[in-house]
């Protein structure tokens, strides 16, 4: 069941708050030991707001489409009198006093909170294989990596576990596990969603966004979570819409970039084969399908990689003389960033504006772009190396590869499922769009997905 | 090419020898990537430090 029928449910009192919420607790129990989806479920507290959700209905105060909703956060945001441990043993004791805008928003729109999601290490990876929490699992495969670091986040919306989660992307953190759990995730412009009261990987390439099991889903919780908030210096007053895209939304006549450089080059042929499917299939909708050549993003990349290094050791620092606190994987990235210059920070940070110029010339020819989201679909868990076109690549830079740019650039970009390969694991499809458009991109994707584009659920979902 | 060996010392960066050189190996790579593109960066364009979504050079 998706958001959007569970709201048609509550309304016709088919079903209660506290009957989506004991279902989604006992389904927690049964199969969070094998997934380690969650580190902490929060089923008293659930069960309090869905008793609270009911009664508002009952009494005729409807908070909206989110109302009642079981949701779970990413451990990296805060909540008040909750743990919030940013999957670090550094932060294991950590209960704030409030909550991150983005998770009081989704309150005051009636979601009920379900607990805090698994994810790598200070968010500081792709696998979610964290040293002090377990391994998240893929659902589908549970030998295959659920991507990371939102990897609780996507293994819980993809086995039924909650109906959407929130997560964080500084480098493809939502839409990585997306693509490899199989939902829908969605990195919005840079600014849309406030990062107050989330714990800080790299503060100039952070982002919030969710993870749903429908583009419209994904949609109605942005709806919720976006707009200004000044507690956030990054925070936009750019004006929020619906992004919520009507039934039968048309894509007739929209520009579709396609790119001929870059985002085919050393890739799964299953992954391309599927992609081109979901590009045909947009034009058979009457999309103008566009080749186009894509600038920079090699270097995008580096750009985003220096960043990267330089702020998520900075803000680290404090706590970088105890090793034993730290994964060995994480701490050697710590360690990189202490000896990366204040000058490359610095023209990384120059580079990145003459970037950003650079690529919105490309939006006078195209209104979004379609490409992969990662080369591969799901690797085995502890892969030493990912094999592409011919080649072994570091699997973290592969599978970043095609994601990390459009953080530099701070451009809305959703994943949703577009096909399964051979050994039936989701692959995911990225639409980007220009800043701000997420409407557009929500809308294509909603159209694809009408058009047939997608996955059936996970056999674990209706285990 | 920068002596990472050298700048690690001079950073106090207190790593076992294996360590040292995975790190070594990591940013080596990435500097490859990253040197040359400082080469035509024109000296008006100012750091996105506090980056905001609404700029466009177009």
């Amino acid at each position: 069941m998706t958001i959007r029928e569970a709201v048609h449910a509550l309304r016709n009192r088919r079903l209660s708050a506290v009957e989506l919420a004991t279902a989604a607790i006992l389904r927690i129990d049964r199969i969070n030991a094998s997934l380690r989806a969650f580190i902490t479920v929060t089923s008293g507290y659930a069960l309090e707001r869905a008793r609270v959700a009911d009664a508002e209905l009952r009494s005729g105060h409807d908070r909206g489409p989110l109302h009642g909703i079981p949701i779970a956060v990413k451990d990296v945001f805060a909540t008040r009198g909750i743990r919030t441990t940013g999957g670090s043993k550094v932060f294991e004791n950590l209960v704030p006093d409030y909550s991150a805008t983005a998770v009081a928003r989704l309150e005051q729109a009636g979601a009920v909170l379900l607990g805090k999601l698994n994810m790598h290490e200070l968010a500081y990876g792709i696998t979610s294989q964290n040293p002090y929490f377990g391994a998240v699992r893929n659902p589908w495969n549970a030998e295959h990596s659920p991507g990371g670091s939102s990897g609780g986040s996507g293994a819980a919306v993809a086995a039924n576990m909650v109906y959407a989660a929130l997560g964080t992307d500084t480098g493809g953190s939502i839409r990585i596990p997306a693509a490899f759990c199989g939902t829908v995730g969605l990195k919005p412009t840079y600014g849309r969603v406030s990062r107050h009261g989330v714990l800080p990987l790299a503060y100039s390439l952070d982002h919030v966004g969710p993870l749903a099991r429908s583009v419209y889903d994904a949609a109605l919780v942005l709806n919720a979570i976006a707009g200004f908030d000044p507690r956030d210096d990054s925070s936009s007053r750019h004006p929020t819409i619906d992004y919520t895209p009507e039934d039968g939304a048309s894509i007739r006549g929209l520009r579709i970039g396609f790119p001929q450089n870059f985002f085919f080059e050393r890739l799964d042929h299953e992954v391309e084969s599927s992609v081109r499917g979901a590009c045909a299939r947009a034009e058979s909708l009457g999309a103008v399908v566009k080749p186009v050549l894509i600038p920079e993003m090699p270097a995008i990349d580096a750009i985003g990689r220096m960043i990267l290094l330089a702020e998520a050791s900075a803000h680290m620092e404090p706590y970088l003389g105890e090793r034993h606190r730290f994964g060995p994987d994480v701490m050697s990235l710590l360690e990189q960033g202490r000896l990366v210059a204040a000058t490359d920070y610095i023209n990384a940070q120059r580079l990145r504006r003459r970037a950003r110029s650079q690529f919105d010339r490309l939006w006078r020819e195209v209104d979004c772009l379609l490409t992969p989201t990662t080369p591969s679909a799901a690797p085995r868990t502890g892969e030493p190396s990912a094999r592409l076109g011919g080649a072994g690549e570091d699997p973290r830079l592969a599978t970043t590869r095609l994601v990390r740019g459009f953080n530099v650039l701070g451009l809305p970009a959703l994943s949703m499922p577009c096909g399964l390969s051979g050994s039936g694991l989701p692959i995911g499809l990225q639409i980007i769009g220009p800043a701000f458009e997420e409407a557009l991109i929500l809308r294509v994707g909603a159209a694809l997905e009408a058009g047939g584009v997608g996955i059936p659920p996970c056999q674990i979902a209706s285990a | 090419m920068k002596d990472w060996k050298a700048i690690a010392k001079g950073a106090g960066l207190d790593v076992p020898g294996p360590d040292l050189d995975r790190i070594i190996q990591a940013l080596s790579g990435l500097d490859e990537a990253f040197r040359p593109l400082l080469t035509d960066l024109s000296p008006e364009i100012e750091p996105a430090t506090v980056f905001h979504a609404e700029e466009s050079g177009a």
